[in-house]
């Protein structure tokens, strides 16, 4: 019966944990602390840039196409094929892109990081920079954090204009039962700025619980070789409920109570 | 001089075609060598079945729940009381659910949590050589090690999925309670509109996750290399590739089912 509850108690006896080391990290960021590190912040959006940027297009694009897909066949069940564009506007921009760009964080960006510092704690690099007198959370976790923070909102808001390019694709060019112009009428006529910043807040806020998460996990991993992959795995799990969770939240509180829709008075 | 520019602009092309042709190989192996005799996987295939079904029901509860309350509960309820028409919701979770948020969130959680385990536990073995002890010893690590997770991972994330549309569905009673609404139209317009179709569609597309996964999360699992680093890096390699098949099959498949089955998109 024990390993039936081994997870949700190793998360309640952690989290604490997490929680503090996570308000070590954003204190040394907001009190600019970092930026003694700049150069290592820029190398870890270099970093970022090169590494996981192309992956993160490339699922977000094709979850862009799911969205277009479902759209078209659905509103062509309504009788209104026309209206694919609505459809395609709030599954992309509100829900599904989050969602996949949370997805992708927690796989390449999370595990990468995880990997990464696990491997400098068990090969001792962690307390050489300790000894060096370097202060190893500032120079490894939040130059990271800043680097997330400066690169991944641009990173976000191409990654929207991927799906929408894909769902695009998907409404007009593959299925085929709306003009161009019909579709970008009435997808652009049901979204406006602040619903592409809220979408934004959603996904800023997932990249920072991911790359906290991550931080954590690879600071704190142990044990031998075996103890990475574990940490690893460990940190995926939670990076994954934290983002249904975050994404569940950024719905309630800015959609929950108004639609946003330019229909009704 | 002209060919190493082309080999170094091509490597990482070659090198991702070379590993999907190394997992076709082994889908084929672990295939044949599930159906061959003799049989010697049943207690490890037990033993990872319930690893798995203890490591995900409680990340699946909680994400299908906050899915499909968020996604297709909040914002399609939002949309369809301004046309004064909630009971519809009931139908639109039909495609919602079943159809879409159910295989995709019970396949990424079933790769981010036993995929990632499987990877770190083989890597670990990799690394520590016992896989190649284990081939001294004259066991097959294929037949032994690979098959059952292969089967295990199949069965359970398809049974995962009934799980999964059952507490999807949970989520979009919230959403209609909290928007103040009776539940029986809910249930009304539900039923009327899920077919069978779309039940084994989605059962179908489930169990294919589960095997993608298992056979990615297993062949990096077994070629990972190289130290502490190396487990770490198998694992972030193996989450992604399962992303990203999984997400590549799905559009596919529901591409294929839809077209197929014009049946299933008819509103009732």
């Amino acid at each position: 019966m024990a390993g039936w509850f081994a997870l949700p108690r190793e998360w309640i006896s952690s989290f604490g944990e997490i929680a503090k080391f996570s308000g070590k990290i954003l204190g040394q960021v907001y009190s600019l602390r970092v930026l003694h590190f700049f150069g290592e912040t820029l190398r870890q959006c270099g970093v970022l840039i090169l590494g996981s940027t192309l992956v993160i297009w490339g699922l977000v694009f094709i979850v862009g196409l799911q969205c277009g897909i479902e759209g078209a066949y659905f509103t062509r069940a309504q009788g209104a094929p026309a209206y694919a564009g609505v459809f395609a506007a709030w599954c992309d921009l509100r829900e599904i892109v989050p969602y996949g760009f949370g997805y992708m964080m927690s796989a390449k960006v999370g595990t990468g990081i995880v990997a990464e510092l696990g491997s400098m704690r068990i090969s001792d690099e962690i307390d050489a920079l300790e000894v060096m007198g370097i202060d190893s959370v500032l120079f490894l976790c939040a130059t990271r954090l800043l680097a997330a923070w400066l690169v991944l909102p641009f990173m976000y808001m191409a990654a929207v204009g991927a799906g929408f390019f894909a769902s695009y694709l998907a409404v007009v060019q593959q299925i085929g039962e709306v003009s161009s112009g019909g579709f970008s009428l009435i997808f652009w006529m049901f979204q406006n700025p602040p619903d592409l910043l809220y979408s934004v807040i959603k996904g800023m806020v997932m990249a920072t619980a991911i790359v906290l998460v991550g931080c954590y996990y690879g600071y704190h991993a142990g044990g031998g070789p075996v103890g990475v992959g574990t940490a690893t795995a460990k940190s995926m799990v939670m990076n994954i409920v934290l983002v249904h969770l975050i994404g569940m939240l950024g719905t309630q509180v800015f959609w929950g109570a108004n639609p946003r829709a330019p229909i009704g008075g | 001089m002209v060919s190493t520019v082309a080999d170094r602009a091509f490597a990482p092309a070659k090198s991702l075609l070379e590993e999907v042709g190394d997992m076709m190989i082994l889908t084929g192996k672990t295939m044949v060598s599930a159906l061959r005799p003799p049989y010697p996987y049943g207690s490890e295939f037990v033993g990872q079945f319930l690893f798995a079904l203890r490591l995900c029901w409680l990340p699946l509860l909680i994400s299908t729940v906050a899915v499909s309350y968020g996604a297709p509960g909040l914002q399609a309820a939002n949309f369809l009381i301004l046309f004064g028409a909630l009971d519809r919701l009931g139908g639109f979770f039909v495609l919602a659910i079943i159809r879409e948020f159910a295989p995709f969130v019970c396949a990424i959680i079933v790769a981010g949590v036993a995929g990632t385990a499987i990877t770190a536990d083989l890597g670990a073995r990799k690394i520590r050589e016992e896989l190649d002890a284990l081939q001294v010893l004259g066991v097959d690590p294929v037949k032994n090690l690979v098959v059952p997770r292969f089967l295990a991972l199949m069965l359970v994330t398809g049974l995962f999925d009934i799980f999964a549309i059952i507490f999807g569905i949970t989520g979009g009673l919230i959403a209609t309670l909290v928007n103040g609404a009776p539940l029986g139209p809910f249930w009304a317009t539900f039923f009327t509109n899920a077919s069978t179709t779309d039940l084994w569609g989605s059962l179908l597309k489930c169990t294919m996750f589960g095997a993608i996964t298992a056979i990615v999360c297993c062949y990096k699992g077994m070629t990972a290399s190289g130290g502490a680093e190396g487990v770490g890096k198998a694992v972030n390699q193996a989450v992604v590739i399962t992303f990203l098949g999984v997400f590549a099959f799905n559009y596919v498949f529901t591409q294929t089912l839809l077209a197929t089955h014009p049946e299933i998109t008819v509103i009732r």
